[in-house]
């Protein structure tokens, strides 16, 4: 009995340790950077607490497509171009603090919603190779928007302020001051514990993210979307409308993914144009991966263990490089090596269990087959 | 019947999203108002400067201003409520005064004169808009980077 015990923990312990390999690595990987880093913990908990914030809400909008099977959404780049055209517009009208955001928010829904349903039709043209399809889309939108905002702004779009124009007449400067808008959400309300800021709105507003996923889930179109993520056909074939779902996912991502954006450009207190989305997006999806979330399974968990772990690895990984080589250099390197790394590992180790529950089902039905010849042989 | 309550649901929201939109706009705009205590004319008047005024408009540091010289507060919204500091001669017991005014939507920078303000002048005697102009630097064009596929910066 004892033995068989014995016999079944090992492979589960062996499941569990490559489950969450990847967060184990990171753990590891924090644990041997910061001592090396000399960082003090106050310090290393405060940046740990802001960037929680900062990041937070832009990772859970990743959540809502894995659950309808879509995989982890690139596409959430949209949305941040979405946010960010709506901030460049709310800065032009001088519209500033809470406000400002708040318009922000607002105006970011409908590009949001039309550029989600643009992906998500397209999505559906691509079932299977969402995520190649949703990265190289981002790049398409990409040029769209540098069209937009470096040719149209300014000459057919009224952009009326000088700070923000390029000295031409037209277009948008490389960098757009938010400094109106600088850490006004975190601010509110704040609060101070031990010397570490704890931004509570922010939070508050991440809790209500939480609940709403939470909630989302148990309502029907959650049940739907996670019909539809389990199996397409046999959702389709209970009467769900399989296509129409996986739009509503990708628009609700998009649309949480510009309030994300908007939550962390405020924090950031500018703008890089033209570059602030491109980053966005793998950022977000290498800290959902670290915190143990796989490309078909995600909770709110994995999203703050992300967090925490890859953020960490971010902070002390320069400073444990310049103690370790003497270049700061190599630490920042090796953070982006590591960002792609764990991409690159978690899609590896998901097709691979794809391929081995292929095989696990085929040997499965080879034996059943196997068994009613025989069967049918003892008969005769 | 169904479609039509659903309709209106969401004409509703629309409604209500564009009137939260419009209040935004109304109470999150910003101005930077400028304080002057300069001497200024008004109808071939001449309004002397204080020897000192300290202007503090909500939290914000207060501007001590001597003769000549010029503060700046920024404000969300259309009031403009400042306190006051007032010493009319070197020498003199400051007194202090509560000012608030409405601003006008259209300007982002607001310069006010003081002098002017405290002698009950008309409102185009103490205030005018403030027009920043860009510096001109020079180059025709600036430089722009973007890096689709790096990620090197700091999130």
């Amino acid at each position: 009995m004892n033995k068989n015990t014995n016999k079944k923990a090992s492979p589960d312990l062996f499941n569990l340790v490559q489950r969450f390999s990847v967060p184990l690595m990171f753990i590891l990987i924090c644990a041997v950077c910061i001592p090396l880093s000399g960082l003090s913990a106050n310090m290393l908990i405060n940046e740990i607490v802001t960037r929680m914030g900062r990041n937070a809400f832009l990772i859970l909008s990743l959540l809502i497509p894995i659950m309808a099977g879509m995989g982890l959404n690139f596409g959430m780049t949209l949305g941040a171009m979405a946010a960010e055209i709506a901030l460049i517009f709310v800065s032009d009208w001088q519209i500033v603090g809470i406000p400002g955001m708040v318009l922000a928010a607002f105006i970011s829904i409908p590009i949001s919603v039309l550029l989600g349903i643009f992906c998500g039709k397209i999505l559906n043209e691509a079932k299977g190779r969402e995520m190649i399809t949703s990265y190289i889309m981002s790049f398409f939108i990409n040029g769209i928007y540098q069209l937009v905002v470096l040719y149209l702004m300014g000459s057919v779009i009224p952009i009326k302020h000088g700070s923000i124009k390029l000295p031409r007449g037209y277009g948008i400067r490389n960098t757009v001051s938010l400094l109106s808008m600088r850490q006004k959400l975190d601010n509110l309300l704040a609060i101070q514990i031990a010397g570490v800021k704890i931004p509570v709105l922010t939070f508050i507003i991440i809790a209500l993210l939480c609940l709403f996923i939470v909630w989302f889930s148990k309502t029907k179109l959650g049940q739907d979307m996670r019909a539809v993520g389990q199996d397409m056909e046999v959702a389709r074939d209970a009467g769900i409308n399989v296509e129409r779902t996986r739009i509503i996912s990708i628009v609700m991502s998009t649309v949480l993914a510009g309030f994300g954006m908007i939550i962390y450009l405020q924090n950031m207190g500018n703008i890089a144009t033209y570059s602030a989305h491109s980053q966005i997006g793998m950022f977000c999806i290498a800290a959902l991966l670290v915190g143990g979330a796989s490309v078909d399974r995600a909770s709110i968990g994995n999203v703050f263990l992300g967090v925490i772990l890859f953020h960490t690895m971010f902070i002390v990984a320069p400073k444990a490089g310049a103690a370790i080589t003497g270049d700061s250099m190599i630490g920042e390197y090796f953070r982006v090596f590591v960002s792609y790394a764990v991409i690159t590992l978690a899609l590896v180790m998901y097709e691979t269990n794809k391929r081995r529950a292929k095989s696990a089902a085929g040997q499965q039905l080879q034996a059943a087959q196997d068994a009613e010849e025989a069967a049918g042989k003892e008969k005769a | 019947m169904k479609n039509k309550r659903q309709l209106l649901f969401r004409v509703g929201a629309i409604l209500i999203i564009l009137a939260i939109c419009a209040v935004m706009f109304v109470i999150g705009r910003g101005h930077t108002v400028y304080f002057d205590n300069k001497e200024t004319s008004y109808n071939g008047q001449t309004i002397e400067s204080f020897y000192k005024v300290t202007v503090t408009v909500g939290d914000q540091k207060p501007s001590k201003l001597s003769k000549g010289d010029r503060g700046m507060a920024d404000i969300m919204g259309q009031k403009l409520t400042m306190t006051l500091e007032i010493t009319d001669k070197e020498g003199d017991q400051p007194h202090a005064h509560k000012v608030s005014m409405s601003v006008p939507y259209n300007m982002d920078g607001i310069m006010i004169n003081i002098p002017a303000l405290m002698q009950g002048l008309p409102q185009d005697a103490y205030m005018s808009e403030f027009i920043i102009e860009t510096p001109d630097t020079g180059s025709t064009d600036e430089e722009i980077v973007t890096d689709e596929f790096d990620m090197g910066g700091d999130m």
